[in-house]
């Protein structure tokens, strides 16, 4: 107790110094930054199990082919769970002379118990549940195709039922396929006429809605018991799973900018503590002098560095948590419409880790610290030279690849930062004893006053190498920050154009081919797309039959007992990527196939392995030509197998198209669709729309973390290297004692200091243009992506110039003041 | 020894007022004197009485309050210091009682500073010269913290006239030396003053060290004790 009140006084006694207020700051930097990301991350995550729940209409379920037995619904209200029963089957819809096949949902008026059914009657739209019995809600296609409008009546399953209002929005389970116009009807409706009993092709759902640990427990429950025939359980986890891909890109944006933060932060605490360090080198030399043991000089200084970080880990806690707040408030309350509460334990953790940052970085000079000898007493210039090489300075790093390790998420984006940051450590440390080498060769014969600034700079060259280092390091962290995270958030964005495809059409015959390309051109509709679709079945293996064969992948005989999509093409198509042997090519002398990284797993393939297909009559013998890793978000038409077109073409086969069609062309698609009784056609405008939605929303998240992360990491990295510059302060004015020049001093700090921006700029420009790069491709999968080179430059340039004036400020002190001043002052 | 009509140095009513954290503070009140070229003049008096004060002001490192300080007929209140640096470069050469040289530059480096800022390409050279004749001719190579206090004060004489100054201050030179490395201190600068005809202003405790100038000072609370004394 006696040692944390010595440690409060040398506290209070201190705070005036520069170098503590910049450990303050930077690890409030740290614990903010990595607060804010982890508290959003884990918010939007909970929205995201949320709004999952809200494309369910539930918070769990169970469907099945056949009507579920009672014991579900039962025990679901034992537990005090919210039930609603549905089904749905696909059946035709009259009126009057017109009919249309429906995708019909039978809905109790308990549904949805999550989400919204978001309903328009005469102009207006309201948000309601199940219909009542007698009446039936039609989507804008259904009305259309029959020619019919709210409050008319159509025959559904042979009953009368009155249009009570039209479908604009339901919860469908975050299907992306709505192969046909929607209606929902009410469920006893449709037991009463028979669309439900044994034979009908309906399928049926149980969903339950409540407390989070009474759902958990009745999906334990669920689980404990054989599933009826056919049965699966429906969970939020499984939904979610579509929107991941979206969201695994923008955490991992979250996650880098906080990442980077707490690395600058630390890259200020060392240069904070290494500056205090010396400071306190004389008093701590006296202290031993005196008689005090090192583990008391050592209490002391972990006190002192305790008394500091505990208030300023907690206000960093409050901050992150109100930034959190605030950030949600304005970019995150569109991306999900259910509440969720402001979770406490991330930013708790984040200023953990804040504290970890400080110990690992503050450390290595503290502790050298300790080790002053009482003799520094009378020499206190004798400790002041570094050691060469220092195993304490690992800690740093360490605590740095931890850091990086457990916030990274992803082992690629830690590695791809980890290998970047090396990197530019060892090119400036290099970089920065060549020049200063260079220096000292060239100094003599330069110009007297620049004289003086290289020969400073090289006489200090361990010093001058640390400290090029951390800037440059300090430098990538901010330039990855402020250039690369938008250029990679706009590569992304772009990713999704306005004009991406909406529309597949399935199921189109040969022979119809032109005439639907014309018709679609009629309509106004764009990058159309069309590729043929064989349905086939594995057989063979290299000349063993599949059935014949054991595979280690479970998923593999799910895949071999299936009916598998073909297709084939003698371009490779856009995010596509070949990473081994030679893309197939249009005219290739034997047949070829080319395989997703996926199925190369699944079933240990390899170049050169023939696989036999059977699709309809024939059969087709081909080389595994080529594997593809393949961007299973990109909203493109993808296939795991892609044929040759010159073996493969004479396969039965239908085309795929996808084309891009301006909204409001309901009328003329239903006419269409008309026309072609044998075609599906899939609209995938919700599922486009939800994700630029989170694109658009965490988008929004990321950049206000950034402008507010860059602007803290900037300010801490002014101060560091104010810090320095006062260093040099005791210097100067011994020059001016002896009649330096005003000009002198200033054409030796800028000198210096320009040096220092070089080094620093040079490397961090070119660091970060290398990780920008690879993390755009590696991790980000953009295609193509380059980190945008001149604002790169520009940035980089710009930051040597700010490196140089900070420098040059700092002497603007030492020519105003009295020299008299300064030398007592030391 | 002739004595020139216009002193080189010369201190009228100078007085100097610092605002301290228990206010006003008067360091020197009403101190004039003069100083010939040639002369070796000391400044004595108890510590805390204002000498080293005094000659910061002689020196040009600091403006008085009150009062008029002319060196080599330059009136320095009347410059700014960018001015007075440009002075103390060509005038000036200093010795402080700890030393002040720079730990990061070998001795040499160290000698080097003033004729390097000069511009002076013959630098290394005239250092080493320096350096040879306080006898640390085999040390120049050699970094502050590696050299005893002695050595240290001999090569920051050297480093305050190797470029030839007029006047050479020196604050209590000795004061942090034993008496026998302190008189072989004493004994370079005299040296200094009689074979280069440096002038010599030394502010010193050592009553013995005050002997050997040609005239004198004391301060007593930053006020002269008696008139300058004849030589
Ligand atoms: N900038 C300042 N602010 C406040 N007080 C000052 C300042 N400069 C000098 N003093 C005070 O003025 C007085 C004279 O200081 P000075 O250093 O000139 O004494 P000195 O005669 O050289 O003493 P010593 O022999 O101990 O070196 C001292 O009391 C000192 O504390
Ligand atoms: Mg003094």
């Amino acid at each position: 107790m006696k040692l944390l009140r010595l440690a409060l006084r040398t506290l209070r006694r201190e705070w005036h110094l520069a170098e503590l207020r910049t450990l303050a700051a930077s690890l409030l930097l740290a614990v903010v930054a990595l607060g804010v990301v982890a508290t959003l991350a884990s918010r939007v995550e909970r929205g995201l199990l949320a709004s999952a729940a809200e494309l369910i209409g539930g918070d769990a379920g169970l469907s099945a082919p056949q009507a579920l037995p009672q014991a579900y619904a039962d025990e679901a209200r034992r537990r005090e769970l919210a039930v609603t029963r549905s089904a749905r089957f696909p059946s035709v819809a009259f009126a009057g002379e017109r009919g249309q096949l429906l995708d019909v949902d039978a809905v109790d008026r308990a549904w949805p118990l999550r989400g919204v059914l978001e309903l328009a009657a005469h102009g207006s739209s309201t948000i309601g549940h199940g219909p009542a019995p007698g009446t039936v809600y039609l989507d804008h296609r259904a009305l259309v195709a029959l020619g019919l409008a709210v409050g008319q009546r159509v025959q559904v399953g042979g009953q009368q039922l009155t249009i009570a209002a039209e479908l604009v929005r339901e919860p469908d389970g975050g299907e992306l396929v709505a192969m046909a116009p929607r209606a929902v009807m009410n469920l006893a409706d449709a037991q009463r006429a028979g669309l439900l009993g044994v034979g009908s092709r309906a399928g049926h759902q149980l969903l339950v809605a409540g407390a989070p640990a009474a759902v958990d427990g009745w999906l334990a429950w669920a689980k404990a018991h054989p599933l009826p025939q056919g049965a699966r359980l429906v969970t939020t986890e499984q939904t979610q799973e579509r929107m991941r891909s979206a969201f695994d890109r923008a955490g991992a944006f979250l996650r880098l900018t906080a990442l980077l933060s707490a690395l600058l932060a630390g890259v200020a605490i060392a240069l904070a503590a290494q500056r205090y360090a010396r400071r306190k080198t004389p008093e701590i030399a006296l202290l031993r002098a005196l008689g005090t043991a090192r583990g008391r000089v050592i209490g002391l200084l972990v006190a002192t560095l305790a008394a500091l970080a505990v208030p300023m880990a907690l206000l960093g806690v409050l901050l992150a948590l109100g930034v959190a707040e605030g950030a949600w408030r304005l970019a995150g309350t569109q991306l999900v419409h259910v509440p969720t509460t402001l979770p406490l334990l991330p930013a708790l953790g984040a200023a953990a880790m804040g504290l970890a940052v400080l110990a690992g970085f503050a450390l290595p000079p503290l502790a050298r610290l300790a080790e002053v000898p009482p003799v520094a007493v009378f020499r206190a210039s004798m400790v002041r030279r570094m050691r060469r090489v220092d195993t304490l300075y690992l800690v740093p790093a360490l605590v740095a690849l931890a850091l990086i390790w457990s916030q990274s998420g992803s082992a690629k984006l830690a590695g791809i930062l980890a290998a970047s940051l090396l990197g530019v450590a060892v090119v400036a440390a290099l970089l920065a004893l060549l020049l200063l080498w260079l220096a000292r060769r060239i100094a003599p014969g330069a110009h007297p006053a620049l004289r003086l600034g290289l020969a400073a700079l090289a006489r200090r060259r361990a010093l001058s190498t640390v400290q090029a280092t951390a800037l440059s390091l300090g430098l990538v962290a901010l330039l990855l920050l402020a250039v690369v995270a938008p250029a990679l958030l706009d590569g992304w964005r772009r990713e999704l154009p306005a004009d991406t495809p909406n529309w597949f059409a399935l199921n189109l015959q040969d022979d119809q081919r032109a005439d639907f390309t014309q018709r679609l051109q009629q309509l106004g509709a764009r990058e159309l797309n069309m590729l043929p679709l064989a349905m086939g079945k594995l057989t063979s293996i290299n000349g063993t039959p599949v059935d014949r064969l054991h595979f280690a992948d479970p998923r593999a005989k799910d895949w071999v007992d299936r009916q598998l999509r073909l297709s084939w093409t003698g371009t490779l198509p856009p995010s596509n990527r070949v990473i081994a042997g030679q893309w197939v090519g249009a005219q290739p002398p034997r047949a070829e196939v080319s395989i997703d990284t996926m199925w190369r797993d699944m079933f240990g393939l390899k170049l050169g392995d023939r696989m036999r297909f059977d699709v309809g009559e024939g059969t087709l013998d081909a080389t595994v030509a080529s594997v593809r890793q393949v961007d299973w978000s990109s909203f493109r038409v993808n296939f795991f197998l892609l044929l040759d077109p010159a073996h493969a073409s004479g396969l039965p086969h239908t085309w795929l198209a996808s084309f891009y069609l301006p909204r409001g062309h309901a009328e003329a698609l239903a006419q269409l669709s008309r026309d072609y009784g044998n075609l599906s056609l899939v609209d995938v405008d919700a599922l486009l729309d939800r994700v630029r939605e989170i694109v658009g929303q965490v988008g929004g998240a990321v950049r206000w973390v950034l402008a507010f992360s860059l602007l803290a990491g900037a300010l801490v990295l002014a101060a560091a290297l104010a810090t320095s510059a006062a260093e040099r302060r005791h210097e100067a004015a011994l020059l001016r004692t002896l009649g330096a020049r005003r000009g002198q001093l200033r054409l030796a700090a800028a000198c210096e200091f320009a040096l220092l921006g070089l080094i620093a700029g040079l490397t961090s420009a070119l660091g970060a243009a290398g990780a920008g790069w690879w993390l755009g491709r590696a991790v980000f999968r953009l295609d193509g992506f380059m980190p945008p080179l001149a604002p790169l430059a520009g940035a980089a340039l710009l930051s040597a110039v700010v490196i140089m004036l900070l420098g040059l400020a700092g002497t603007r002190r030492v020519t105003r003041t009295s020299p008299m001043r300064l030398l007592r002052e030391q | 020894m002739s004595e020139p009509s216009q002193p080189l140095l010369e201190a009228r009513d100078v007085s100097k007022t610092v605002r301290g954290p228990e206010g006003r503070l008067d360091i020197l009140a009403g101190v004039s004197l003069a100083v010939h070229a040639g002369e070796s003049f000391a400044i004595v008096g108890a510590s805390g009485s204002g000498k080293t004060t005094l000659l910061g002001l002689l020196a040009g490192l600091d403006v008085p309050s009150a009062g008029s300080i002319h060196l080599g007929g330059h009136a320095l209140e009347a410059m700014d210091e960018e001015a007075r640096a440009d002075l103390r470069r060509r005038m000036v050469g200093f010795v402080f009682q700890s030393f002040h040289l720079l730990p990061a530059l070998t001795a040499e480096e160290n000698v080097m500073l003033p004729l390097e800022l000069e511009g002076r390409d013959d630098a290394r050279a005239r250092a080493h010269e320096a350096l040879e004749a306080v006898g640390l001719g085999a040390r120049r190579r050699h970094h502050p913290a590696q050299l005893s206090g002695g050595e240290q004060q001999r090569v920051a004489i050297a480093r305050a006239y190797v470029h030839g100054p007029h006047v050479l201050f020196a604050d209590e030179p000795t004061g942090n030396l034993d008496q026998r490395t302190g008189r072989h201190v004493a004994d370079l600068l005299f040296a200094l003053n009689r074979d280069h005809r440096t002038t010599l202003v030394l502010v010193t405790h050592d009553a013995t060290l005050a002997a050997r100038c040609s005239r004198g000072v004391e301060l007593i609370e930053g006020r002269l004790a008696a008139p300058a004394v004849a030589p």
